[in-house]
């Protein structure tokens, strides 16, 4: 026989209240916030949205003639190869874990599925499934590594970051590599990117954000992916084969990597070995910006999409300064600390 | 018992959504060892860390050796004599036991630190505490218990007059609370103030002088120790009296079938040669000490850690168990000691924990099946009366006993039929403890059967049909809950076998 | 007793066992190729390490607080280029583009520890950024070659390697590379800098509740990183005759790859000195042994990158075994 205690504050089952700014701006925030509309799109992705539509305004203002067919076509072309990149890598950031050898591997796809193009005479076809093929490979192991081995992600991607650019070199004898142009034969692939003026591209970028976000909202995988990321242990202790599903998530990556490859060339023709470490810092950004959080657990794929445009749009408005190359690695650089400062900012807050 | 050395009046503290500390009033005597006794978020640790200095009041006073104090950080209040000996484990791992010992105040000579001289003086320290460890061996190399004994002696290394001990036997020894005790009794002897929390009854019982009680943040009453019964204490600890009588006889008729039988387990020092039988329907309670090996059991049937050797038999077939996945796969769910670590993903929501362990059943082609989901996930919040506004909502809201209750419900909804309950009502209330208990005695009336581990006796002697003590790392005895007294009890889980 | 003596066994293992391979090495080297042999490849040799290990020394102490700095790379040849231009183009004197080179690798390590211990940005990631950020600032340099032969201001070369009369180098820079070593390991077991490096790595959250002021000891390991980085740039200019802009990242794998490969742990709180020079200096022995049996320098690089992983791998089964 017993009697219970049920005047417990416990009993009502929330033990935390939102913390609410007492200041009156604040208020009006949050109501904003509360708002249903709001809600389902995302307050984050609201103001991201916010903050590329003004970046875009501000540069049509301040330099002459960028409102313009040809700089919205220089903005869309950085985002094809730049957005696969950052769709993998969210992946792999939702484990929780990193892989910025993404850019040199990307390359690697490129030099050498061209280089067999090339040389070797493998039909167009064939060498846009190497090159996937490659970031596959990359994929696995990056993932092997991390998921069956433990060994930090950031040691694997140092060490593939080295090995995708030493590999591409020697296999490509340390030349670069040019696809063929659109009259060329096999150029066809280039209306992946570009079709008469259509960007082709575009579409196919939606498109594969589109499926990616159902694998991660509802999927297994992206279920398995998410919920590891935020607490391993418990995961595996609930009877889930954590090693594969983390290896799964570094080898969609890898794919996307292949993918973002053939958009790469698709626009710009020409890759050479030794290359594209700033793209890493880029794709991360994209992806942090848009609300994946570094810690695991947390990844959106809306949130991404229009980090990728940002920092396009940004890249295209670098160039159209007039700025060097110099300048657009020093402000990436700070963009994704701001992000990153952010993210780890709104996580404090929430615990 | 000397004059009085500090005296808290109408400490006030809130932090958002909760009101953990309302007026409350403490006072410690020169030489007087004071329990310091509640439910888990009654305030004890909150009052302990708005004295040392980790948190500000908001209002109130405290008075310590006649003037008035406000810390701001431990290092103030440890230059002022008042430490703290906390719950979890604070050493450095890498560092040797000397070094762990004066970090932040290490001797210097010159701008070298001397490693020989806090090698000396530890020793020193350790001789006048009767601790036998050496120290200079690397702290992550000793037992646990060992580096709470070091903890131990690291608090008092600093010059103080008051010391805080928050549940300091939670994994020592037997042999090592008594180092423990007569330690206490010395610090008594040269007139310090000690407080001391700690959930075991009998533990107050011998050490302490008076026991101040808490309930949900305010002060409830001090009780002089040899004047006052347990009862007298659950009672302003609950607020009602609670019955807890022992099972008097297990339900379970004789010839139930043997659902798991385990047969010479061994998983490195903590499992050793382990062999027992689990019926249908019946709940087995596990006994034993801190460090008796139940937990690393339960997590090597589990898979969850490598085993050297044994069999496992479920329903009589033999199974093999090398990781989670195989035993999930038999039917087997495992409730770990630290839910928050192990059992739930705080960031993510009820229906997504509670279906993590069989997400394939709630599939429609590839993809989930969310509607399914929910209409089960509501289902068992129903059953276990999991107190939350939906069903979507972020497990890491919930208060503690729902949270272990969603733990519970992703079991349910896997439908195991063999469930291992480790330390399932640590860190709950009372009330949420209560229904725990009914879920348990109706889960084995519906053919389940269920491995309880606890520390705790009464809970043992209420719930169990049969009971299985460990001790160092074997079973000591397996009685029948009709011939279970305490004293048997105690006795197997403190004997050492050779 | 016997328990602390097993347990400095364990602690110096890892620092022998690579002092061996090294030793194994070089001779496998030796016999494999006929001019490797000859004493100009040993000089050359240290030459073209000092900067390695100096670098490695540096980046020690983030890898040992738990932490990593990926900035060393480009950061080296930023301070080199940022000390050559004020030399070549603005004619200051020497000591002072040296001064300088180092000020503004303390300066970029400040930074770091900031980023890493302020802020509580991920550390391999707030280094990204610096690398990003002094990659862009070199690049706002031209290539500039430091003062060299009978220039004005070439003594700065005497630092690493004297020059005869008859055209016989003298590796002095090593004996630099030993005083360093000494001086870390020095700091490293000896003073409060090196023992609450080790502490936070092991415990951040323990060391600062024992009342060390965690934010500094963690902000100082960076900073470390920085003044070797800074250092490490004065022996790369005067290894390189013209520093190149652009160039650099991947010298961070050398240096962090020999730390690891020495038995610094990822994991924080486990490192020697010793070992992370020994470590270092196998990085380098491959680099330069390699072309002698006939791989190139991209050889080199997938090479490293498979040793790096392999170190790691091999610290990560020895945890495993440990934990039984």
């Amino acid at each position: 026989m017993f009697i219970v205690n049920k005047g417990n504050k416990s009993d009502l089952g929330i033990m935390k209240e939102p913390g609410s700014r007492s200041k009156a701006g604040g208020r009006k925030v949050e109501k904003f916030k509360n708002l249903p509309f709001v809600k389902k799109v995302g307050f984050s992705r609201i103001v991201l949205t916010a903050v590329l539509i003004l970046m875009y305004a501000i540069f049509c203002i301040t330099i002459d003639g960028f409102a313009g067919k040809a700089h919205l076509m220089g903005t869309l072309n950085y985002v094809y190869f730049l957005g696969f990149l950052s769709l993998g890598v969210t992946f792999v950031i939702a484990t929780g874990g990193i892989d910025f050898s993404i850019g040199p591997v990307m390359f690697c796809c490129a030099l050498v599925s061209g280089y067999c193009f090339l040389n070797y005479g493998m039909p167009m076809g064939a060498s846009l499934l190497l090159c996937i093929a490659v970031g596959l490979m990359f994929g696995l192991f990056n993932g092997y590594l991390v998921a069956y081995w433990s060994v930090p992600p950031f040691i694997v991607s140092m060490a593939s970051m080295n090995i995708a650019k030493g590999a591409a070199a020697i296999f490509t004898k340390s030349m670069s590599v040019s696809w063929p142009l659109e009259s060329a034969d096999g150029g066809w692939f280039r209306k992946l990117a570009t079709f008469n003026g259509f960007p082709t591209g575009l579409v196919i970028f939606l498109v594969a954000a589109l499926i990616c976000g159902f694998i991660l909202n509802n999927t297994r995988i992206g279920r398995y992916i998410l919920c590891l990321g935020s607490n391993k242990e418990a995961v595996r202790l609930s009877g889930i084969d954590v090693k594969k599903w983390e290896m799964a998530a570094y080898v969609i990556c890898g794919v996307l990597v292949g993918i973002a490859a053939i958009f790469f060339v698709g626009v710009y023709t020409t890759v050479q070995p030794n290359y594209g470490d700033q793209y890493n810092n880029e794709a991360i950004a994209g992806c942090v910006m848009g609300g994946t959080s570094m810690a695991g657990g947390l990844a959106s794929i809306g949130g991404t999409v229009i980090g990728v445009f940002i920092i396009s749009l940004l890249q295209e408005g670098i160039l159209a300064y007039k700025l060097g190359k110099d300048v657009q690695l020093i402000i990436t650089g700070i963009i994704v600390i701001v992000a990153v400062y952010a993210d780890v900012v709104a996580r404090r807050r929430k615990n | 018992m000397g004059e009085e050395i500090l005296r808290m009046e109408k400490i006030d503290k809130s932090f958002p959504g909760v009101h953990a500390l309302d007026h409350v009033d403490f006072d410690l005597k020169r030489g007087e060892v004071h329990a310091l006794m509640g439910e888990n978020g009654a305030g004890k640790s909150t009052l302990m860390k708005v004295l040392t200095g980790i948190y500000q009041k908001d209002s109130g006073k405290i008075t310590y050796q006649g003037r008035e104090v406000n810390y701001h950080s431990t290092r103030e209040a440890q230059a002022d004599g008042i430490v703290i000996v906390h719950q979890e484990l604070n050493m450095v791992g890498d560092l040797t036991v000397a070094q762990n010992i004066f970090i932040g105040r290490e001797f210097m000579h010159g701008p070298t630190i001397d490693d020989k001289k806090m090698i000396m003086e530890s020793r020193k320290l350790f001789e006048r505490l009767k601790i036998d460890i050496d120290p200079s061996a690397r702290m992550k190399d000793l037992t646990v218990g060992k580096q709470q004994m070091c903890e131990i002696a690291k608090a008092i290394s600093h010059e103080c007059k008051v010391i805080v001990f928050d549940e300091p036997s939670a994994a020592l020894t037997e042999k090592e609370i008594d180092d423990l005790f007569a330690i206490i009794r010395d610090l008594r002897k040269q007139d310090l103030g000690i407080i001391y929390i700690s959930h075991r009854m009998d533990e107050i019982k011998v050490i302490t002088d008076r026991v101040t009680v808490m309930r949900d943040g305010t002060y409830v009453g001090t009780l002089i120790t040899k004047d006052c019964s347990k009862e007298d204490i659950i009672k302003m600890m609950v607020g009602r009296v609670i019955y807890e009588q022992p099972k008097e006889k297990s339900l379970v008729p004789d010839d139930a079938p043997v659902v798991l039988k385990v047969e010479n387990l061994n998983a490195g020092r903590m499992v050793q040669d382990v062999s027992f039988e689990l019926h249908k329907g019946e709940i087995l309670g596990f006994s034993g000490l801190m460090g008796a090996g139940r937990t690393e059991t339960a997590r090597a049937i589990f898979g969850a850690d490598p085993k050297q050797s044994g069999k496992i038999y479920i329903n009589g077939t033999e199974v093999d168990i090398k990781s989670p996945q195989d035993a999930v796969k038999h039917g087997i769910g495992y409730l770990s000691e630290d839910r928050k670590r192990y059992g739930i993903v705080v960031q993510k929501t009820i229906i997504e924990n509670s279906t993590l362990a069989c997400l394939e059943e709630y599939m429609s082609g590839i993809s989930i099946n969310k509607s399914k989901e929910k209409k089960a996930t509501e289902k068992v919040i129903d059953e276990l009366n999991i107190k939350t506004p939906s069903s979507d909502q972020p497990v890491v809201n919930l208060s503690g006993g729902n949270q272990q209750k969603v733990v519970i419900a992703k079991w349910l909804v896997k439908n195991c039929d063999i469930l291992i309950f480790d330390e399932p009502t640590r860190g709950i209330d009372v009330g949420a403890k209560n229904e725990i208990y009914k879920l348990m005695n109706s889960l084995a009336a519906q053919g389940k059967s269920i491995i309880m581990i606890s520390s705790e006796m009464t809970e043992i002697l209420r719930m169990s049909d049969r009971i299985v003590i460990m001790c160092e790392g074997r079973v000591t005895g397996e009685i029948k809950i009709e011939d279970a007294t305490q004293e048997m009890i105690m006795n197997k889980a403190t004997r050492n076998i050779k | 007793m016997k328990k602390s003596k097993v347990d400095l066994k364990k602690l110096g293992t890892q620092k022998y066992i690579v002092l061996i391979v090294l030793i194994a090495l070089y001779i496998f080297f030796c016999i494999a190729s006929k001019t490797f042999r000859k004493p100009t490849t040993l000089i050359s040799l240290l030459d073209m390490s000092f900067y390695y290990v100096i670098m490695a020394i540096g980046v020690a102490f983030p890898i040992m607080t738990g932490g990593v700095d990926l900035s060393i790379g480009t950061g080296v040849i930023c301070y080199a280029l940022f000390g050559g231009t004020l030399v070549r183009n603005m004619g200051a004197p020497v000591w002072v583009g040296i001064l300088v080179a180092i000020i503004f690798g303390v300066g970029i390590g400040l930074l770091n520890g900031i980023l890493v211990a302020v802020m509580n940005l991920p550390p391999f990631l707030a280094t990204l950024c610096t690398s990003m950020i002094t990659r862009g600032l070199g690049s706002m340099c031209k290539a500039t070659p430091w003062p060299t032969g009978q220039q004005d201001g070439a003594w700065f070369h005497n630092i690493f390697k004297i020059t005869l009369a008859d055209n016989t180098k003298i590796p002095v820079g090593f004996l630099i590379v030993v005083a360093a070593a000494l001086i870390m390991g020095y700091v490293l077991n000896h003073t409060r800098v090196g023992r609450y490096t080790l502490a936070i790595g092991s415990n951040k959250e323990a060391t600062m509740l024992s009342g060390v002021n965690v934010k500094f000891y963690h902000i100082m390991a960076y900073v470390i990183c920085g003044l070797f980085a800074g250092m490490a740039s004065i022996a790369y200019a005067s290894a390189i005759p013209t520093v190149q802009p652009g160039t650099g990242a991947g010298m961070e794998l050398d240096a962090i790859g020999g730390a690891i490969v020495g038995g610094v742990s990822t994991a924080g709180g486990i490192g020697t000195i010793g070992g992370t020079v020994f470590g270092a200096y196998v990085i380098c022995l491959l680099k330069v042994g390699l072309p002698f049996i006939g791989l190139q320098a991209y050889w080199q690089q997938i090479i490293t990158g498979i040793i790096l992983i392999g170190a790691v791998m091999i610290d990560i089964v020895k945890k495993r075994r440990a934990q039984f």
